[in-house]
């Protein structure tokens, strides 16, 4: 063991702080510079704040971000969310663990280069199965592609290292061309296609502006690239590639310049000769089913909290003004009265978004009426339902909105301190959401006398480390002032006691993001959505099996059905749904007969789910309702904090016999048992994640317990519990070898132009063979 | 002040009282486990569960504070099954074992482990009441005894078993032979009386713990002297010599119980008699033919039918024991049944007539691989010791000697762990939800101090402990759900991290995670 340098620990000290509330930041920083917490570090660190060693380590040792032992120079991490885990995320991550020769009990090649981790939720359930490579993300990986994902990293690192960046020359541009740089958007390359289009228009002279915008929601289009012409009109190309961007400039603008139309016309015909791919243009779909897909799918949507979806750059706060932004928080400041913003909220019906469905205005009011010195506002952004990505699209898209919305409430309930509290998964969100501040901050809409009032509001933003139960307020608080975040029992609530034991005001990202417009168009307005007792709309991050999917928001009170069929498009490979997945770990799967349940915050807890933050993953005849129950209480029971023993020792005696389940190896009792301990669980655990855990598992019980008896004879209706299905060629096979040259583990021998067998010994039951294979001859039973 | 109801009881208590305070206040005991006076509520175990009116969910009472009018059930199935699963599922993930293998494998369940660290640190005197509390004839036994307990010794996987029969014998030798042998105390007398038809190793026994509780006890055999088959019965008398039983018996009538000789039931006396005369009689008459049994008794498989839990027959006031109801015939089953039909005949005739509760004992059974280097580590390496005849006991040195190749199976604080008591209170069962069990830990604490996570419950009083005492290190949470655990910041040893907390957090310990050894 080499001696551990401890002396950049005082840098980061300096950089960080001193303070025990700065536990997070300074175990990031520590994390940041060695790749891991060296112990050694770690006391120094001690020695030189006020952290106290006890505290601190249990810190430390809770987040899921931090690890203890060196790591490899990249990290790869695997997603395994709902979305992903249907599509096959484990196999995935066993993929690269095999490609990169990592043993079960390693994390880490052997030449220290990856370390191979499972991530919770990447938030870019379109993509899946997603896999992130430090700051790049990888959608639609599979077993077979480890290889080729890991090589174009490595190649694109040795590029970016080779490369600096040149200065484009700038014109008064004619056209526009816009381009979602989200982050799910980027996984599929939407940046090297910006980048394209950007040389794209250097190269060709064209004098247009490439522009790029909040997300469109239309995840399975990415990357987008629309272009504006000159009269307005918008066309749309889905999936474009890098490659396709001059042909796309070519198309629609003319050179500015004759030298430029002749270089145009010169590299076009290199182009030609080098690259055959050239003239095809970008995958587009014809104009007809395009436009149909596209209005289906934004006919029935309605935006309130991602309003000018698609057209707003996120970071263009005079665009955010002309639209009417800040007009709110100006108008309360100057001349408002907070007691009309309440009854205006009140009229409006809005309620919480972040899962508890709490009406707004009554939380607002327990913080007003508080008397304390000092209050505090905080903005929920730890979106760690697998599934869920709905807060990451706002804060990446919408920044300017969240931050008025929280100085509305801030404004309104009398608090001067803020926080928004965003996952580290969230770099771009963080980044966007950081630079909004200090934008609002210098224009003073935010900091000192916004909008030269005597009202002011300091927002600072903590980032997460990994920790589903932060998105519990109490867990939350305790994790934004260093301390161990193991949530505490309510009450009292953090409206009387919350962040440094004063009044404390919790909204969730798209409840903030809401009321900007709810206050500028009036509660009459929002109340023309949704239904009685759910008013507006509700953001969606839709998943799983679907066709086209994507954020979407949509009123309250529109059918499952209508969803899945109208605006997702149905399910993909002509499948037959079998059920929705609704509000993640916390939720429950409204199965395929109940599809014309509505939606709203009732419907829903009658069918079995809860709304939740907004998770929606869709779920086709292939997928085993016991192995769903079973990943979703690997999360929560992984996730727990432990205090509470039902949560955290009772959720693991159900995984066991759920992995009995699964395994091959249950037994009569087993759904009693699971029954009657999830009630037990719900009934007495302190805080929402234990109250919440058994939800998957009894509503699959509850809907599919068939699926669940026949586990215990040995079957998996649904072909997906590894245990309990063996692969088979049949007689079809037309002794092509490709399933014996794809096999990962060898258990195909390869004999051309003879029947193949699989050597069932061998065989890791990926599926493999069966997806590779031209004559459709392997069976799975 | 607020007022709340409890279990239909007005309270008035100041505000800011928690509701597991505020029923205590008018006399309502709600269980705990994880909590303890002068700490902040851990609201961790969830034993102390109650329902208050208005919440969907039942509420730790430990951590919730009273209010003004609000309404609290402490006591409702709903209630006591919660109780009863969170002790289960802290079981499913415990490890280690009440008492020892040699102790639950012994018929009179007799403390085996502390008796023999008693006889390590030489006090003698503390040892011989060990073996006494469960065992009325313990020199004889350790000459004759099949020594079931030896079977099951766990050391026994590693080489040999302690021989735990000669080291019982050795104490209840040195007894016999000191000046001032042992005599229990023994409550006043109670006037109660009880007939003990038979004076073999069953009725001796029981005579031996009826006249401790105070009850009058007299002693009907057909022989003119106490002793049954130990005098009569096919025993080589170099094993065991006639000396040994009479003085070892003695020692039984010293407390008091009356032996009358030469009185065959139904020849001499009647049980009819007997019944009016006492209070209860007991059939102790070993191995019996049709001819013994009274009439009126009902029979199984020839022998005497009894009530095994409470050793009752069919004849109220009358009870059996030993042989005769068909037990094993070996000595140590026979002084085991007279122990505990004094038991059931004390709780017969006390007012209370309350059987308690069978004690709880979890058991770790079969060991894992890596676990027995752990046991071992504390243990001497020595062979078993051999006496050198069968007939001659272990010398003072010797039976030290063996005495260091225990390895202490059992927990250091069975019998004040709160999680024991729990579950023998609740009813519990250990495999309520079956789990593999985790592997065996124990840690140094510090001399003579030992943490073994397997016992932890989580609830954090030692983390609690360690930051009243302003240790520099102390203890921290490590880790989150199933696998947290109490550790030293910085994967420090214990000895680091706890330099003036060690006691308190023994005393705070509600289980045997962390304990004092001696």
């Amino acid at each position: 063991m080499s001696e551990i340098d401890v002396q950049p620990v005082e840098t980061i000290v300096t950089d960080v702080g001193r303070k025990a509330s700065d536990a997070l930041a300074l175990l990031q920083g520590v994390q940041a510079h060695y790749g891991y917490l060296p112990t050694e570090a770690l006391e120094r660190l001690c020695e030189l704040t006020e952290c106290e060693a006890a505290e601190f380590w249990s810190v430390a040792t809770f987040y899921d971000q931090f690890r203890f032992k060196p790591a490899g120079r990249h990290f790869v991490k695997v997603c395994i969310g709902t979305a992903c885990h249907v599509k096959g995320a484990t196999q995935i991550f066993e993929a690269f663990k095999r490609y990169l020769n990592i043993d079960a009990d390693n994390d880490t090649d052997a030449e220290r280069l990856f370390t191979v981790e499972k991530v919770a939720c990447l938030g870019c359930c379109m993509l899946a199965p997603a896999v992130q490579i430090d700051d790049v993300i990888y959608g639609h990986v599979t077993g077979e592609t480890v290889g080729q994902v890991l090589g174009d990293f490595l190649q694109q690192q040795q590029q970016t290292a080779a490369t600096g960046k040149k200065k484009g020359l700038q014109k008064t541009p004619s056209g526009l061309v816009r381009i979602c740089l989200d982050s799910s958007c980027r996984a599929v390359g939407s940046d090297k296609v910006y980048d394209a289009l950007k040389a794209g228009v250097e190269t060709l002279q064209v004098p247009v502006k490439v522009k790029h915008t909040s997300c469109h929601g239309m995840s399975f289009l990415a990357p987008l690239v629309e272009v504006v012409s000159a009269d307005g009109t918008v066309f749309r190309y889905g999936n474009a590639q890098p490659a396709d961007a001059v042909s796309i400039l070519r198309r629609h603008f003319q050179p500015a310049t004759a030298s430029g139309r002749v270089k145009s016309a010169v590299d076009h015909l290199l182009d030609r000769l080098l690259d055959d791919r050239i003239g095809e243009g970008p995958i587009r779909y014809s104009l007809s089913i395009r436009d149909r897909s596209i209005e289906d799918y934004q006919d029935r949507q309605v935006h309130i909290a991602t309003e000018h979806a698609a057209e707003v750059n996120p970071l263009d706060l005079d665009e955010y003004q002309r639209n009417g932004g800040f007009e709110v928080l100006k108008r309360c400041v100057t001349e408002g009265d907070p007691e009309a913003v309440l009854t205006e909220l009140e009229n409006a019906g809005l309620r919480g978004r972040g899962g508890g469905g709490y009406p707004t205005h009554l939380k607002w009011f327990a913080v007003r009426r508080a008397d304390a010195e000092q209050k505090y506002i905080i903005c929920n952004g730890d979106e760690g339902d697998p599934g869920a990505f709905m807060d990451r699209m706002l804060m990446e898209s919408y920044p300017y909105r969240i931050l008025e919305g929280m100085a509305i409430a801030a404004w309104t309930v009398g608090a001067t301190e803020g926080r928004l509290y965003i996952r580290s998964e969230y770099p771009l969100a963080l980044q966007r959401i950081g630079a909004a501040i200090e934008q609002c901050t210098q224009a003073g809409m935010l900091g000192e006398r916004i909008f030269g009032s005597d009202f002011s509001l300091n927002l600072k933003i903590t980032v997460g480390a990994g920790a589903f139960v932060c998105g519990e307020e109490t867990a939350l608080i305790k994790s934004i002032e260093g301390k161990r975040p193991a949530p505490r029992l309510r009450p009292p609530y953090p409206t009387r006691r919350g962040l440094n034991n004063a009044p404390t005001l919790v909204n969730n990202v798209e409840t903030y993001a809401l009321v900007p417009w709810v206050l500028r168009n009036g509660s009459e307005r929002f109340g023309q959505y949704g239904t009685n007792t759910s008013k507006g709309t509700k953001v969606f991050a839709l998943a799983g099996k679907i066709r086209r999917g994507g954020l979407v928001e949509v009123p309250m009170g529109m059918t499952i059905r209508d969803i899945v069929d109208d605006i997702g498009g149905g399910i993909e490979n002509d499948r037959a749904l079998k059920a929705v997945q609704i509000g993640g770990p916390s939720g429950g799967c409204v199965p395929a007969s109940m599809a014309e349940t509505a939606i709203d915050y009732e419907s829903l807890h009658t069918a079995g789910a809860i709304m939740g933050s907004g998770g929606m993953v869709v779920l086709d005849e292939t997928d085993c309702m016991v192995d769903i129950a079973r990943y979703f209480l690997e999360f929560t029971q992984d996730q727990s904090c432990g205090r509470c023993t039902f949560c955290r020792v009772g959720t693991r005696r159900m995984l066991d016999i759920l992995e009995r389940l699964c395994g091959g190896e249950g037994k009569a009792g087993d759904i009693e048992t699971l029954y009657e301990l999830g009630q037990q669980i719900q009934n007495t655990s302190i805080c929402g994640l234990g109250k919440t855990a058994p939800n998957p598992v009894l509503s699959t019980i509850d809907h599919f317990r068939d699926e669940y008896e026949a586990h215990i004879a040995g079957r998996c209706p649904a072909g997906k519990c590894r245990a309990l299905i063996h692969f088979s060629i049949t007689d079809d096979c037309i002794g092509c070898t490709i399933c014996a040259q794809h096999c990962p583990v060898d258990a195909i021998a390869m004999k051309p132009y003879e029947k193949h067998v699989i050597d069932q010994q061998a065989c890791i039951r990926c599926g493999t063979c069966k997806s590779v294979c031209p004559a459709g001859a392997v069976e799975v039973e | 002040m607020i007022t709340l109801t409890i279990d239909n009881l007005e309270v008035q208590v100041p505000e800011g009282m928690t509701i597991l305070s505020a029923a205590e206040s008018v006399g309502i005991r709600i269980p705990t486990l994880c909590f303890a006076k002068g700490f902040k509520p851990s609201t961790s175990c969830m034993v102390c569960v109650v329902r208050v009116e208005g919440f969907r969910h039942l509420v730790p009472a430990c951590g919730t504070l009273a209010a003004d009018g609000m309404v609290a059930t402490t006591v409702s199935d709903e209630i006591v099954k919660a109780r009863k699963t969170a002790i289960e599922l802290l079981l499913s993930d415990h490890v280690g074992d009440c008492v020892g293998p040699c102790e639950k494998g012994c018929p009179a369940k007799m403390n085996i482990p502390l008796m023999i660290r008693q006889i390590a640190v030489g006090q003698l005197e503390e040892a011989i009441a060990t073996v006494k509390k469960d065992i009325a004839l313990p020199a004889i036994l350790g000459r004759i005894c099949e020594a079931p307990c030896e079977k099951v010794c766990r050391r026994a996987q590693a080489d040999e078993a302690v021989t735990i029969c000669l080291l019982k014998r050795f104490v209840a030798d040195s007894d016999l032979a000191s000046e001032k042998s042992y005599k229990p105390e023994c409550l006043p007398q109670t006037g109660k009386k009880v007939a003990i038809i038979g004076a073999g190793p069953s009725g001796l026994a029981a005579a031996y713990y009826l006249a401790q509780a105070g009850i009058a006890c007299t002693l009907y055999d057909k022989a003119n002297k106490p002793g049954g088959w130990l005098l009569s019965g096919d025993i080589d008398k170099e094993i065991l010599p006639p000396t040994v039983v009479e003085a070892e018996i003695e020692q039984i009538f010293k407390l008091g119980p009356v032996f009358t000789g030469n009185n065959c039931l139904g020849a001499d006396v009647y049980l009819d008699e007997l019944k009016s005369q006492y209070d209860a009689v007991l059939l102790a008459v070993g191995q019996v033919g049709d001819d013994v049994v009274p009439i009126g008794i009902d029979r199984q498989d020839g022998k005497i039918a009894v009530n095994r839990q409470d050793y009752s027959t069919s004849l109220a006031g009358v009870f059996a024991a030993g042989a005769c109801i068909g037990s094993r015939n070996v000595c140590v089953r026979a002084i085991a049944d007279g122990k505990e039909a004094a038991q059931a005949m004390i709780s017969f005739l006390s007012e209370e007539r309350e059987m308690s509760k069978i004690e709880y004992n979890h058991r770790m059974g079969r060991l894992k691989e890596g676990e027995m280097p752990i046991f071992l580590k504390h243990a001497s390496a020595n062979e078993r010791t051999k006496s050198e005849l069968p007939t001659k006991g272990l010398t003072k040195s010797q039976a030290q000697q063996e005495s260091q190749r225990c390895l202490h199976c059992d927990c250091h604080k069975a019998d004040r762990c709160g999680l024991r008591d729990l579950a023998t209170a609740t009813g519990a069962e250990q495999r309520a939800f079956a789990a593999d069990r985790a592997v065996f830990e124990q840690i140094v604490v510090s001399d003579g101090v030992i943490f073994e996570p397997g016992k932890c419950i989580k609830c954090g009083l030692c983390v609690q402990a360690a930051k009243k005492h302003s240790e520099t290190l102390g203890l921290s949470f490590e880790g989150r759900g199933y696998t947290m655990r109490p550790a030293v910041p910085f994967e420090k040893d214990w000895t680091d991290g706890l330099k003036k907390a060690v006691i308190e957090c023994v005393k705070v310990c509600p289980t045997g995670a962390l304990a004092s050894k001696d």
